[in-house]
């Protein structure tokens, strides 16, 4: 716990830093305060609102926790049967890309149609946004496993299953958890995307403050909504560091 | 120098005798081993040495079967048992994520024993190299030379016929070789087994080997076959013993014609 | 793509409302227009101006979904922009110190559109049951809230000018510009009743030309030449679009020509006005109360601080 606050100090540094100069910038009316709203408007935003903010803000994290749920277990099983053969990574690689340039928000309409409004299209929207990474990574960590030790597991006559479970899938832990962890981040920018389309939790919140001008409003769920992609950060990291504390040099100090 | 006339076979022999006939192997259609053909009596202890690039890697991989020759054959007397080749590499090549004893009983689990057994003879292998109290730790938390005696105990569990070995202590400083230079001779001389060992140093070679050959630089042609006139039984002692110096001196003569 | 529905256009992407500032960052010798949308009918007037014959070189810059025009205006960014008039007041009373000079728009183009199958007879129907698509921020959202609650319709967010969900669904209302959506989805074949949101009472100036009170005062003249030039223009483009829409669909051709000359046509009954442009205290007066009822704005601001005569 006390080491979890010693890193925490050197991150807040800068960002009570910007805070401070936000707030002098527009107290001294450099900044106006309708374009960028100061951070003590910003905090009494949040307080006041909260009930509203934090009701949506659960929505939100539910929605893109799902999704990203959905992502990992997906993404990893598709990049396994993947990692099969090389006639399957040609014949459904390409499929697996189209999920990293699929403009969300030209099919958001048929999201709708397809999953109607509200959660379903928020997760489908954060699903669709996070998978590829972990697609990609997962597929590159197996694919990448060392020949030395393949050559191993074939000489002692492994099978194919073992050698994936006991070999290629352990080893490429490391990247998955990277795949992950670029995966939780998306998975908080599809969920707000999809609640613009879907309509609840911090997409919503945004999308009505912004039509009202509400800058300080807009900022105080965009900076709820970053906290959830840090939280969120944050347990892929503990989960990493549970995950791979005894083996990787780089988790060892 | 009472053993002048030292056979080169261990007294107490479970090794497989090796028969490459006019191997050949290319990769991408540029010939790694051209017509290459080589006995290695069982129990032996071979050295093969040759400039970076002779496929010396390529002709343990044939030998270990983990690739098939284009032509020619590869043959072991007695004929193939199951599992009775063991391989170490350059590197260690430890699952980071398994203790050292899980490691060392890797082989094993693979081929399909049960836990008990097969960690029993993971601590006997451990014990063998020295490595007893390290059980429970993660590669991680290990020097680099204890790594590479996991990584030995790895290949000694399944009591191998046949031991390849790629240039397995190059990357360790010197102090640590010699260390496992003498551990490797006395457990060839414990066991028996068929050892081939690849190394580029010529001293290693020299030192650990009762017959070396010197491979050329084009297509793995064996320049030089010779038998090594040194005790059996091999100790640091050994490092500043003349004779030693000598046969050094002929491997290097060898090596150096070649580059 | 049609007209999309009312503005502040609906965006997917607004995280950063002040995003079109930095675009127009960069400074230009020439005056700028800043519109909230692509050239379309609703800007008719505007790209039929003659800006030379009043000694003015203005460039319009097209818009796109959510382009901050007021927040533009105010900041520098754009001389002149396009703006409705409740923004205005939201705009003035978060101390955006922005001034109406034009309205384009007498009556409000914004509507609520759903499937004439319903047999709905009033705006107060359409809550009635089945699904609304409306950006639920807009004070006309709230009003209607207020008057009909929304206990028995799912209210969603604005598709913007998409309109697959309404084809999709009979119970599917969505807000809309009375002017394009629907023309679009009897093109497809549903037939559509539409209701004005004026129909409640509220009906603020729409496509109304603004600038910052700094440059008012800075450049009375100028400011004075670029009302001139937009009441030409809208005059000459209520005589004859043809050939400013001709222009437009070469700018925007993601619409129809045949669609710019219905849309021309069936915006005429919302721009009269005499003379045009012409703005009035009372209406200003009465949106800021409405605007205050609903807790938009604290304080009622008065009319004559929101717009000028000229």
């Amino acid at each position: 716990m006390r080491t979890a606050l010693r890193k925490a100090v050197p991150a807040a540094i800068p960002f009570l830093a910007i805070t401070i100069a936000i707030e002098s910038l527009v107290r001294a009316g450099w900044v106006k305060a309708w374009l960028v709203p100061p951070p003590s408007a910003i905090f009494q935003t949040i307080v006041r609102d909260a009930p509203e903010l934090f009701r949506a803000l659960a929505m939100t994290s539910f929605g893109a926790l799902t999704g990203f749920a959905l992502s990992a277990a997906f993404g990893i099983a598709i990049a396994v049967y993947l990692s099969s053969s090389r006639a399957i990574q040609q014949a459904f690689y390409p499929y697996a890309i189209f999920f990293q340039t699929v403009p969300i928000i030209a099919i958001a309409p048929l999201l709708v149609i397809w999953f109607g409004y509200g959660l379903r299209t928020v997760v489908a929207s954060a699903f669709i946004v996070s998978i590829f990474p972990v697609i990609a990574n997962t597929l590159s960590g197996i694919l990448s496993t060392d020949r030395a030790l393949r050559d191993l597991f074939s000489l002692y006559g492994a099978s194919r299953s073992a050698t994936l479970w006991k070999l290629s899938f352990p080893a490429a832990l490391p990247q998955i958890l990277t795949g992950l962890r670029i995966a939780g981040g998306l998975a908080v920018i599809g969920a707000i995307v999809g609640e613009f389309i879907g309509g609840q939790g911090l997409g919503a919140v945004v999308d009505v403050a912004r039509t009202q001008q509400r800058t300080d409003k807009v900022f105080a769920a965009v900076l709820l909504a970053s906290f959830l992609g840090l939280a969120l950060f944050g347990l892929i990291n503990l989960l990493s560091r549970v995950v791979l504390q005894r083996w990787h040099a780089s988790e060892q100090n | 120098m009472t053993e002048a006339t030292t056979p080169t076979t261990s007294p107490i022999t479970t090794g497989v005798a090796l028969r490459l006939h006019q191997v050949r192997r290319a990769f991408d259609s540029l010939p790694v081993i051209t017509s290459f053909s080589l006995n290695v009596d069982a129990g032996e202890f071979l050295a093969i040495l040759g400039p970076s690039g002779c496929g010396k890697s390529t002709l343990l991989r044939l030998i270990a079967g983990l690739i098939q020759p284009d032509s020619g054959t590869v043959s072991l007397s007695p004929a193939d048992t199951k599992f009775q080749t063991a391989y170490v590499f350059q590197d260690p090549h430890l699952l980071p994520w398994r203790t050292v004893l899980e490691n060392a009983a890797l082989p094993l689990e693979l081929m399909g024993v049960d836990r008990a057994p097969r960690l029993a003879k993971a601590h006997a292998a451990l014990a063998d190299v020295g490595l007893t109290e390290a059980e429970s730790r993660y590669p991680a938390q290990l020097s680099g030379g204890m790594r590479m005696r996991v990584s030995l105990a790895r290949a000694l569990v399944t009591e191998p016929r046949l031991l390849l070995l790629d240039e397995p202590f190059a990357a360790l400083d010197e102090i640590t070789r010699f260390r496992l230079d003498v551990s490797l001779r006395s457990l060839w001389l414990e066991r028996g087994m068929t050892v081939i060992f690849v190394t580029h140093s010529i001293t290693e070679a020299a030192f650990l080997a009762d017959r070396a050959i010197v491979l050329t630089g084009k297509g793995g042609i064996v320049k030089l076959d010779r038998r090594l006139n040194l005790p059996r039984v091999r100790n640091n002692d050994l490092r500043v013993n003349p004779q030693l110096a000598l046969e050094t001196q002929a491997l290097l003569t060898a090596m150096e014609e070649e580059s | 793509m049609t007209k999309p529905t009312n503005f502040p256009r609906r965006t997917l992407l607004k995280l950063l409302p002040a995003a079109g500032l930095l675009a127009a960052c960069g400074k230009s010798s020439k005056t700028r227009l800043a519109l909230n949308w692509k050239p379309d009918p609703e800007f008719g007037g505007f790209y039929a101006a003659d800006f030379a014959k009043h000694g003015l070189d203005v460039e319009l810059l097209p818009g796109g979904s959510g382009t901050p025009t007021v927040q533009m205006i105010g900041a520098g960014s754009a001389e002149f922009g396009i703006i409705q008039a409740d923004e205005l007041l939201l705009a003035r009373s978060r101390g955006n110190d922005v001034v109406a000079l034009f309205a384009a728009f007498q009556s409000c183009p914004t509507g609520i559109m759903a499937h004439a199958s319903r047999k709905l007879e009033s705006i107060g129907d359409v809550l009635r049951n089945g699904t609304l698509a409306m950006e639920s921020g807009l004070p006309f959202a709230r009003l209607l809230e207020k008057k009909f609650g929304f206990d028995h319709v799912k209210i969603v967010p604005s598709p913007g000018g998409d309109l697959t969900a309404f084809l999709h669904d009979e119970n599917f209302a969505q807000q809309c510009f009375i002017t394009a959506e629907p023309l679009q989805a009897r093109r497809k074949g549903v037939d559509v009743k539409v209701f004005p949101v004026s129909d409640i009472g509220y009906n603020p100036y729409t496509t109304v030309v603004a600038t910052s009170r700094a440059l008012l005062q800075k450049n009375p003249e100028m400011v004075k030449n670029m009302v001139a030039a937009v009441r030409e223009g809208w005059a000459a483009y209520l005589q004859d679009p043809t050939a400013t829409n001709q222009k437009m669909h070469a700018l925007n051709p993601s619409m129809e020509l045949p669609s710019y000359t219905e849309i021309a046509q069936a915006q005429k009954p919302l721009i009269g006005a005499s003379p045009l442009g012409k703005m009035t205290a009372e209406r200003w007066d009465a949106l800021a109360a409405q605007l205050k009822e609903l807790g938009d704005i604290p304080k009622t601001l008065p009319a004559s601080d929101c717009f000028v005569d000229l």
